[in-house]
């Protein structure tokens, strides 16, 4: 029944993100890069999928000028799809770049707070999470002129609303007020497809929200372990986790009061899929030693949340009439984006042996 | 003897002779004490240049994994955490401090990492993702700067060794090829000035010994004369003759006296 | 050596000049350090293409000649190179000038001045 009318105004980008989806680096490819012995060779590979946008870069690029160029083909083709959007699947589109949004909105902040002049800082925004009045953001001198424009001008002013003032953007550290914002973007989010007329009782709701849960929860837990040894408060941590997903509300608050990895491992065991996680890393690790799985036996807890993320993202496409593939696209070509990085990388550094640690789903 | 030495100005007198003498000793004792120290120096610089060759072939490597593991960091956190870590440095967490080897009287300055206890710029770096990466990133590095401190000591030992025994050479080589060469010089014409004063004191005493000789012969002759005369016409011109050698006599003896 | 044994006391920083990455790496080890103060300093520099060679110099200088607190200047050889003749002039024992490579620069030994002191020493 749903996907009677969905055609009528998403079909077209649907369609579109599904082709693109096709010319997505598949194992066949990567075991072509990973035989490369130059930058140029990788180049060479890549042709296919990236044609033009490699064509003028100079021999032997750097690998940050690769990634660059090919963060700039997803750019202009997410672009492209929010030209064609209409309606709730242009709302959907939109929230997708909030979350750059944030990184630029800290990243201006970091620059304000230390006078520097921001203008330079926004070559180094990311360009999905530009927005018409970025620039304005720039004008602005000291800290409470750029919340107030922050609060006029950009599309992020609900998240800073209710749970920062501008004294806390100079009090806080940069990245509590980043995480801050991603949670109350994440929770918004969720609130969206769960609620919007165009979206619930849809496979969108249904994919998304799990997306979104699995992201919530991995944030969750990245955060926990990461504040071990930093003067992050439990109190504090705990205003940073989002409030919905599979760890909401016991495991957050578990994950609140954990002192250690095992604390973390013990909140999540509630979840069959994190405990998994944990019990691949943690228990080959002894017990807590490093936080993660080290180097040595290949994944860490965050590589198995990214192929987690990815597997999901690969899911999405056998559902139809939902924008949740452009979501489940966006992701994978930021992972194919990093795999590229890291294989370039390993190449240029001569460090062979690391290559084949990357993510491929199809 | 070279021209180009020369010698001191001092008078060829025998206490200079006893001056240049011990000066000499001076010059030989401190040729071969610096000579030694200037070996010690050699041997430890050629130590630490081989260590220093050793050491930028291992700060190859460190930084080529310090690098890598940045290259993790930006695969982990997706992009790029260049400008905030810029702008979050506050305090160096990473400090040095220089404490001093002695080599042969040189002070050899090496420095020592340590770290500043409670400094933590970039404790919340990554908290959302990548923060354990960025971890595992700043130990690396950590280590990487802790090989490049070790390093700069090097360096720094070279630098000073470099100069330290430039100067020790110099003044090696100043005293063997300037100094000791002048002091001999001058003992030599010391020497041979005062061997010339003993020859003409010795040839003039035989000179004055001559003509005193004559001069007592000639005396003697008269004499005889003035007595044979006597005895053949005794009275006779006697107090007259004796008088006009005594003149004569008197006039050499102040030439001799002089 | 006495009177130069009091100056070097303070040297406690390290400095940087280099490419992103190898500062980006090496504050995270610890070594950033920005002055209290209006006209504070930061002990690194950030070069890219765009980075005028003045600049490179005038960081070079402030931290070789006019601070008195930095004990190892570290610059990425290939920044050096742009500012060859400077880093050649700079004999000083204090701060200690290293070359070090850089991610997409591999360590060229012969390009190094105390290197190339060393080679020239030993006549090779």
């Amino acid at each position: 029944m749903e996907g009677l009318f969905f055609n009528v105004n998403g079909g077209y980008v649907e369609g579109i993100v599904r082709g693109y989806r096709n010319s997505l680096l598949n194992g066949q490819n990567y075991s072509n890069l990973i035989q490369c012995e130059t930058i140029d060779d990788v180049k060479l590979q890549l042709a296919p999928a990236y044609g033009d946008f490699l064509a003028s870069l100079p021999p032997n690029p750097s690998t940050s000028a690769l990634a660059g160029r090919m963060t700039d083909k997803l750019v202009s083709e997410f672009r492209y799809l929010i030209a064609q959007a209409t309606g709730s699947t242009a709302k959907f589109l939109e929230y997708l770049t909030y979350g750059y949004m944030i990184d630029n909105i800290a990243l201006l902040i970091t620059g304000t707070l230390h006078e520097r002049d921001t203008r330079e800082l926004l070559e180094r925004c990311h360009p999905l999470g530009w927005f018409e009045t970025l620039p304005v953001l720039c004008v602005a001198t000291n800290i409470e002129e750029l919340y107030n424009s922050v609060l006029i001008e950009t599309p992020l002013a609900p998240y800073f609303k209710g749970s920062l003032s501008h004294q806390d953007l100079d009090e806080l550290n940069i990245e509590i007020v980043r995480n801050t914002l991603y949670k109350n973007y994440l929770e918004d989010f969720h609130n969206f497809v769960n609620t919007h007329p165009n979206f619930s009782g849809t496979p969108t709701q249904e994919i998304m929200a799990e997306i979104l849960q699995f992201e919530a929860d991995r944030r969750s837990i990245n955060i926990t372990l990461n504040s071990f040894g930093t003067e992050l408060s439990k109190l504090e941590r705990r205003k940073l986790y989002p409030e919905f997903g599979k760890l909401y509300p016991e495991g957050s608050l578990m994950l609140s009061r954990a002192e250690d990895v095992e604390g973390v491992a013990l909140a999540v065991s509630a979840v069959g899929d994190y405990k998994t996680f944990f019990d691949a890393v943690g228990l080959s690790q002894g017990g807590g030693g490093g936080l993660s799985g080290g180097p040595a036996d290949g994944k860490s807890l965050e590589d198995l949340f990214y192929q987690k993320e990815m597997e999901m993202s690969k899911l999405v496409f056998t559902q139809q009439f939902t924008p949740a593939v452009v979501y489940a696209w966006m992701r994978l070509k930021e992972q194919e984006i990093r795999n590229v990085s890291w294989i370039s990388e390993c190449i240029a550094q001569n460090q062979k042996e690391r290559i084949g640690n990357f993510i491929s789903v199809f | 003897m070279s021209g180009a030495v020369g010698r001191e100005p001092v008078f060829p007198t025998r206490q200079s002779l006893g001056l240049m003498k011990s000066k000499l000793k001076g010059a030989e004792t401190g040729h071969s004490l610096l000579k030694r120290k200037s070996e010690a120096l050699t041997k430890r610089f050629r130590e630490i240049t081989r260590r220093i060759d050793e050491a930028k072939q291992k700060m190859g490597r460190v930084m080529q994994i310090a690098a890598f593991s940045l290259a993790e960091v930006s695969y982990a956190v997706g992009g790029d955490i260049g400008y905030q870590i810029q702008e979050s440095a506050k305090q160096a967490r990473f400090r040095v401090r220089a404490k001093h080897e002695n080599v042969s009287g040189v002070l050899l300055p090496q420095f020592e990492s340590y770290t500043q206890e409670g400094v933590n710029d970039f404790g919340l770096t990554g908290l959302g993702k990548g923060g354990q990466q960025i971890q595992r990133c700043r130990e690396t590095y950590a280590r990487a700067v802790e090989t490049l401190v070790e390093l700069a000591s090097l360096q720094t030992a070279f630098l000073i060794l470099d100069e330290v025994i430039k100067v020790v050479n110099r003044r090696v080589n100043a005293i063997e090829h300037v100094i000791i060469p002048r002091t001999e010089n001058t003992i030599k014409y010391i020497n041979s000035e005062l061997d010339e004063l003993d020859r003409e004191e010795f040839y003039r005493l035989k000179k004055v010994s001559n003509k005193k000789q004559r001069d007592t012969a000639a005396a003697d002759a008269e004499i005889l004369a003035a007595r044979q005369q006597a005895e053949e016409k005794p009275r006779n011109g006697t107090p007259e003759e004796p008088e006009a050698p005594d003149v004569l006599g008197e006039q050499e003896d102040t030439d001799v006296i002089f | 050596m006495a009177a130069s044994a009091a100056t070097h006391k303070e040297r406690q920083f390290l400095a940087v000049i280099g490419d992103e990455d190898s500062v980006t790496g090496l504050l995270l080890a610890g070594i950033g350090h920005v002055t209290d103060g209006p006209d504070a300093q930061r002990n690194f520099l950030v070069v890219d293409s765009k980075t005028e060679t003045s600049e490179i110099e005038r960081a070079f200088q402030s931290f070789t000649q006019d601070r008195k607190d930095i004990a190892v200047v570290l610059i990425n050889q290939h920044v050096a190179e742009r500012i060859r003749h400077s880093v050649d002039a700079f004999a000083e024992p204090f701060p200690a000038v290293l070359e070090i490579p850089s991610k997409d620069h591999p360590y060229d030994p012969e390009k190094d001045s105390v290197l190339k002191r060393v080679r020239r020493l030993f006549g090779e």
